[in-house]
């Protein structure tokens, strides 16, 4: 399947430049929405944490902490929100035409990353204007996305394939990523969550990229390996059972869609 | 060389649509592991689309394919095209593939007619540097470059499927699977169209040609098959297994109970290929042919039963169509007076001169002012058979008389 991907690889980018400029066709503000939604978020949560639950950052301004969290985060719920859906929204071509259908999720997580670029310019602009500045340990973001890239690949694999079958996913995933953003230390950091609660924290392997994301962007630190392994196995293991249960399936998708 | 090797394919759907089914989730081998466990789990409510079909087709040759609605036809070219994948057996194919399962080709009603051909040829293969080379070629072939930049769904289907066709022949495929494709588009671009796949057949290309167009059927492939719920009924000489399916149709017999006039029954007409409309006031009750030899090469004798409500005057109607729907010919009787109730009248028809095809009668039933009181196109075909020789003894519609002299 990893070969056929890469045979069709216009297909891929080709539909990943189709749906960006479809998502935003016939609207008013086009991709400043790419900028809106992380800065909605975080004026949202800036309130709710910073002003009324009085939560503390430490040295590193609140905005700057919460945005380098935020980014990894956004990128997860787009790719996850728009990828689960993108084999059944696409239910014209996948019955008329051949095609690998791994290129459908594949360019949803591919407009995310798009987004992901712009969210991460608009962090340097707060970052410079607050005057917190972008450490050098930023180099090791690429690493960071790298490993979230793998989980949510798998993620969106494994879930478009199952939309398919149980349309009840569809429903089933604001819900499921509204949860996950309030377990995740997105809005507040880890040092705020108790520390009993520390290793169901850690069995969450969005938690690593996130918070280890606080840690490069805002503090200036090194990525914690501690936090990062489970992201790691997390990662490689939703990225296995999600290319292969794909792989397996994708033959019946015409059929049952 | 076999260009697509399909043997012993069945394809099980499942029928309805309803809730989610927990035994389409499991992925490969537990669906294999539960389908020998639970047989009959496995096989409720679901029907077999293709019944163990067995069909070879070498490259360079063309194979129409025939059946009513629901036999089959685009089934087994969507497995041909591994749009989706057998229950059963295997399918092979060697080449390119380029397909148009129908008149929406896939499209996406969003992006423009130009991305929307970039789209169609990355799904088939085909990179963006080879297709920009291709681009203006597409339209100006589709003959709708000033739409190159509307979105499609501003389209019409003719349209659509004009881009869809064009496109295609942009990918340089090797074998070529066609739905009904070309039914959708005006007479010119149809024939540009047969132009093309003739052009494309010299070259080598395989083509699969399902249509109810059967005059296209004839003139673009050699051999076809006859699909019937799933089967192969009949294969061979694209003319001889035309004459079968016609006589099959010929056999049918005509509908005759009273008929309501609800929209589910004139879905289910269309459906069937018949077609049925009239303002009422006076319908056809019984339609009967009756052919002393059966080969519509002596006269025809056609007997009508009507029962009229409305005016005391009517006119009937008795026509011909072709293979493709046109009208060849036909006669309006003069002004009878009939009165009200039941009745009945013949019509006698000399030899049709005609040549070998299968054709459609039309029986209306009309007010002395010329208002359509009931017209029905039979489900019955008429067959006109030739003389089995491989050359046919005419061109065109009509089959004229010539004598010969060599001198």
């Amino acid at each position: 399947m990893l070969r056929q991907t890469w045979r069709y690889r216009d297909l891929v980018v080709s539909l990943t430049r189709r749906q960006y400029q479809l998502r935003y066709r016939q609207s008013f503000i086009g991709f400043t929405w790419a900028i809106l939604t992380p800065i909605a978020t975080l004026g949202a949560a800036s309130l709710v944490f910073r002003h009324v639950a009085k939560l503390g950052t430490g040295s590193t301004p609140y905005a700057v902490s919460t945005l380098a969290a935020l980014v990894p985060w956004t990128f997860f719920a787009t790719s996850v929100g728009f990828g689960v859906v993108a084999v059944v929204n696409s239910q014209s071509m996948v019955t008329r035409l051949p095609f690998p259908r791994v290129a459908l999720p594949l360019s949803m997580v591919g407009t995310a990353v798009l987004d992901l670029l712009i969210a991460l310019a608009l962090f340097a602009v707060v970052a410079v204007l607050t005057g917190a500045g972008i450490p050098a340990s930023a180099a090791w973001l690429p690493l960071l996305l790298f490993v979230e890239f793998v989980m949510v690949v798998g993620i969106v694999l494994l879930g478009s394939a199952v939309n398919v079958f149980a349309r009840d996913l569809r429903m089933a995933v604001p819900l499921f990523l509204q949860m996950w953003l309030l377990v995740t230390p997105v809005m507040y950091p880890l040092s705020a969550a108790p520390h009993r609660l520390r290793g169901w924290f850690l069995a969450n392997p969005l938690t690593g990229v996130v918070e280890n994301a606080r840690r490069v962007l805002g503090t200036g630190r090194a990525p914690d390996v501690h936090l990062l392994m489970p992201a790691l196995v997390g990662a490689l293991v939703l990225f296995v059972i999600g290319v292969w249960y794909f792989g397996a399936t994708e033959r019946r998708f015409a059929d049952v869609i | 060389m076999t260009a697509i090797d399909v043997s012993n394919v069945t394809k099980t759907y499942r029928a309805g649509v309803g809730k989610a089914r927990f035994r389409e989730m499991l992925p490969p081998p537990f669906d294999r592991l539960t389908a020998t466990a639970f047989p009959h789990w496995w096989r409720k409510n679901t029907f077999d689309a293709i019944d163990d079909v067995t069909l070879a087709v070498q490259s360079g040759t063309s194979l129409g394919i025939v059946g009513h609605n629901g036999a089959g036809k685009t089934t087994l070219l969507k497995l041909i095209a591994c749009v989706t994948a057998p229950t059963r057996g295997t399918v092979k194919t060697s080449g390119r593939i380029g397909s148009l399962l129908d008149a929406l080709v896939g499209f996406h009603p969003d992006l423009t007619g130009r991305e929307n051909a970039y789209l169609l040829a990355a799904m088939h293969g085909c990179g963006r540097r080879t297709m920009a080379k291709h681009i203006d070629n597409i339209f100006a072939f589709a003959e709708i470059s000033s739409l190159a930049d509307t979105p499609l769904k501003r389209f019409s289907a003719g349209m659509a499927s004009r881009l869809g066709f064009a496109t295609l022949t942009a990918i340089e495929p090797e074998i070529l699977l066609i739905d009904e494709i070309l039914a959708v588009g005006d007479a010119n671009f149809q024939r540009k169209c047969v132009d093309w796949l003739d052009g494309f057949r010299r070259n080598g290309g395989t083509l699969l040609f399902v249509s109810h167009n059967l005059a296209l059927v004839r003139s673009m492939t050699r051999s076809a098959i006859w699909l019937d719920h799933g089967r192969i009924l009949g294969r061979g000489e694209t003319a001889d297994v035309l004459a079968e399916y016609g006589r099959a149709m010929e056999s049918r017999e005509p509908e005759s109970r009273v008929v309501k006039r609800t929209a589910n029954h004139r879905r289910s007409m269309a459906a069937r290929g018949e077609y049925r409309w009239g303002v009422g006031g006076a319908r056809l009750e019984r339609v009967h042919f009756s052919e002393p030899n059966g080969d519509g090469r002596h006269a025809l004798e056609i007997s009508i039963a009507y029962e009229v409500t409305e005016g005391d005057d009517a006119r009937f109607c008795i026509s011909f169509l072709d293979e493709s729907g046109r009208e060849i010919g036909g006669t309006v009787s003069p002004s009878m007076t009939v009165g009200r109730g039941s009745g009945s009248l013949r019509c006698a028809i000399e030899p049709l001169p005609l040549r070998p095809g299968i054709y459609f009668p039309v029986v209306s039933i009309l007010a002395s002012d010329g208002v359509v009181r009931d017209h029905w196109r039979l489900e019955r075909a008429v067959v006109v058979n030739g003389n089995g020789e491989p050359l046919p003894d005419f061109l065109g519609p009509v089959a004229m008389s010539f004598a010969w002299d060599q001198s």
